[in-house]
């Protein structure tokens, strides 16, 4: 589904010579796959390019077998489909038409959407439980309510992968749960693959199938979850010692200092 | 179609007829003799229909680009469109013999010239919106300047109190010749906003979110620019500076029917025609000697402007 090939990456180029993303490939086929790596690594930067709004300096991003630099806007938007971290709607549209946007790479640009377009985007704030939020809004939804009516316009894109830029970002710990789930969930029924970006290891061992280690705009590690987030990754990527727990057959981390105390 | 769009037609009609029928001499449109009838065609008809274009574009040009620029005071002189105009016409009454229709030709060509400044300007600063809206500041002080120096240099007799005159704006003596160099652009202004409605709504939330949902962001904010320039240009050309319009028209609209663009941008119109047809009527019937324009829409909308924003307040303070 999707190939990433040697991206390079770098902001002002080409005064700028450090580099981003220096090299990294990925493939994401069909599961919820994430990028794990500290402030800085280069998550962001790489979903930017995977979506098409930045273009790398080296490299490929393929999507079914198509180089997205071949493709135009629209055909990319169909595609796939992107949540940023943050979203801050300047105009107070209802939640409803936020979702209805979702649907712009089948409309029509002089027509505007039609009714089938408007029965997608009420399926998909069906789809995650949200129809009832549909009238109010969006800047008046809380942060919870305001990342599953993205999510939901992810949805209503119909794109065949997802990539959701930290979506547990300001949001409680029940919320983030609702999230992770709402995506693992939506990404199965609908057999889409998703790409997020995570700051926290336990989330991705709990939620994902496949992890990306990141640091300094390299891929480190890859592979499934138990096999990524491991003592010695955790300590070479973010500099901290923990120690692996099992509960219930979960594996899960914890700092050492937070277990044991500073030493 | 929407009920509260119909109902905004309606009351523009409504306003449309009257203001053929008040003025100097006051009667009704049915009941019009010959010299009434001649009174309507060739004084009052081209008179109301530039007012009603006029306003309709600057609505529509104000909506527009506080879409684009995400701004709410966004307005249609934000890329020095209007200053542009502005220095193009000083400029004709300074240099050419008095002639109507080249100071109306050289205001619209210095508004497309200004539009075109900043645009490069924002190039050479890297581009992006911001770059774009510091651009257009750049582009606006740099011809209020040469307007400055301008009247500074003219002739405080004749041509001075001219140059006053149409900075201030007015219809007064506006005829069907004045309306049909002017008509071409500003439809096409405004015929290319009202069709660019449902995509104002994704550029709206930035240039990212935009690319991320399929909209080619360079060409349609070009687009939505051009076509906002044109409406711009045509109707200062017209009337003259005219403020305040393509600001609040959009805040009224959006009080009427939300912040759904295919709604707000022709909502957004019929308020900028209603408001301007409003404040020209005023303008030519409230004294003896006809008021400029622009003290009008002046004295009309900031008060609107203050109403809106205190009634936004409380609504925020009652949620």
């Amino acid at each position: 589904m999707l190939e990433v090939k040697d991206l390079w990456f770098r902001y002002g180029a080409p005064a700028n010579k450090g580099y981003v993303l220096r090299g990294v490939s990925l493939r994401v086929d069909c599961c919820v796959a994430c990028l794990l790596g500290p402030n800085g690594a280069g998550k962001t930067t790489l979903m930017k390019c995977v979506v098409g709004i930045l273009k790398p300096e080296r490299g490929c991003v393929m999507l079914e077998g198509q180089s997205i630099t071949d493709m135009d806007c629209r055909s990319r938007a169909r595609l796939v489909s992107y949540v940023p971290q943050e979203f801050t709607v300047k105009f107070p549209y209802t939640a409803f038409e936020v979702v209805l946007m979702g649907r712009n790479p089948y409309v029509n640009t002089l027509q505007g959407p039609r009714a089938e377009d408007e029965a997608k985007a009420r399926e998909a704030l069906k789809a995650l439980g949200v129809e009832h939020l549909a009238e109010k809004p969006f800047t008046s939804l809380s942060g919870g309510e305001k990342r599953l009516i993205l999510i939901a316009r992810a949805l209503a894109q119909d794109a065949k992968l997802l990539v959701l830029d930290e979506p547990t970002s300001f949001l409680d710990y029940r919320n983030k749960i609702v999230a992770l789930e709402t995506l693992r969930r939506v990404s199965r029924r609908f057999s889409k693959p998703a790409l997020i970006s995570l700051h926290d290891p336990n989330l991705a061992l709990l939620f994902c199938d496949e992890v990306f280690l990141m640091k300094d705009g390299e891929i480190v590690a890859k592979g499934k979850p138990e096999e990524v987030v491991t003592r010695n990754n955790i300590r070479r990527v973010y500099g901290i010692k923990v120690r692996e727990l099992r509960v219930n057959g979960c594996k899960l981390i914890a700092p050492e200092n937070a277990l044991f105390g500073a030493t | 179609m929407d009920k509260a769009i119909l109902k905004l037609t309606v009351f523009f009609i409504f306003l449309f007829i009257t203001s053929l029928s008040v003025g100097r001499l006051l009667f009704p449109p049915w009941h019009a003799n010959a010299l009434d009838r001649t009174i309507i065609t060739y004084v009052r008809l081209p008179r109301v229909a530039a007012a009603s274009l006029t306003g309709a574009a600057l609505g529509l040009a104000g909506v527009a680009l506080q879409n684009i620029f995400r701004n709410y005071l966004a307005g249609p002189g934000i890329l020095g469109v209007t200053s542009g105009s502005a220095f193009g016409a000083v400029l004709a009454i300074l240099l050419l013999p008095p002639n109507p229709a080249a100071v109306q030709l050289t205001a619209f060509v210095f508004g497309l010239m200004a539009m075109l400044l900043a645009y490069y300007l924002a190039r050479l600063a890297g581009g992006g919106i911001l770059a774009l809206i510091l651009a257009g500041i750049v582009t606006s002080a740099l011809f209020s300047a040469c307007v400055g120096m301008v009247k500074y240099m003219a002739d405080p007799y004749n041509k001075l109190p001219a140059m006053v005159y149409w900075l201030l704006g007015s219809f007064a003596g506006t005829k069907w010749s004045d309306l049909a160099p002017a008509v071409p652009p500003l439809l096409i202004g405004v015929v290319t906003l009202l069709l660019l409605r449902w995509v104002l709504n994704v550029l709206s939330l930035g240039d990212d979110e935009a690319v991320a949902l399929g909209v080619n962001v360079g060409l349609f904010r070009a687009l939505t620019i051009v076509a906002a320039t044109l409406a711009t240009s045509a109707s200062t050309s017209l009337a003259g500076m005219i403020a305040w319009v393509g600001v609040v028209s959009p805040h009224i609209a959006r009080l009427l029917v939300g912040y759904d663009n295919r709604r707000l941008v022709p909502a957004s119109a019929l308020v900028g025609a209603t408001l301007l047809l409003f404040c020209d009527d005023l303008a030519r019937t409230l004294s003896a000697a006809e008021l400029p324009l622009s003290v009008m829409t002046n004295f009309v909308g900031a008060p609107i402007l203050f109403a809106i924003l205190v009634r936004r307040r409380a609504c925020l303070a009652g949620s």
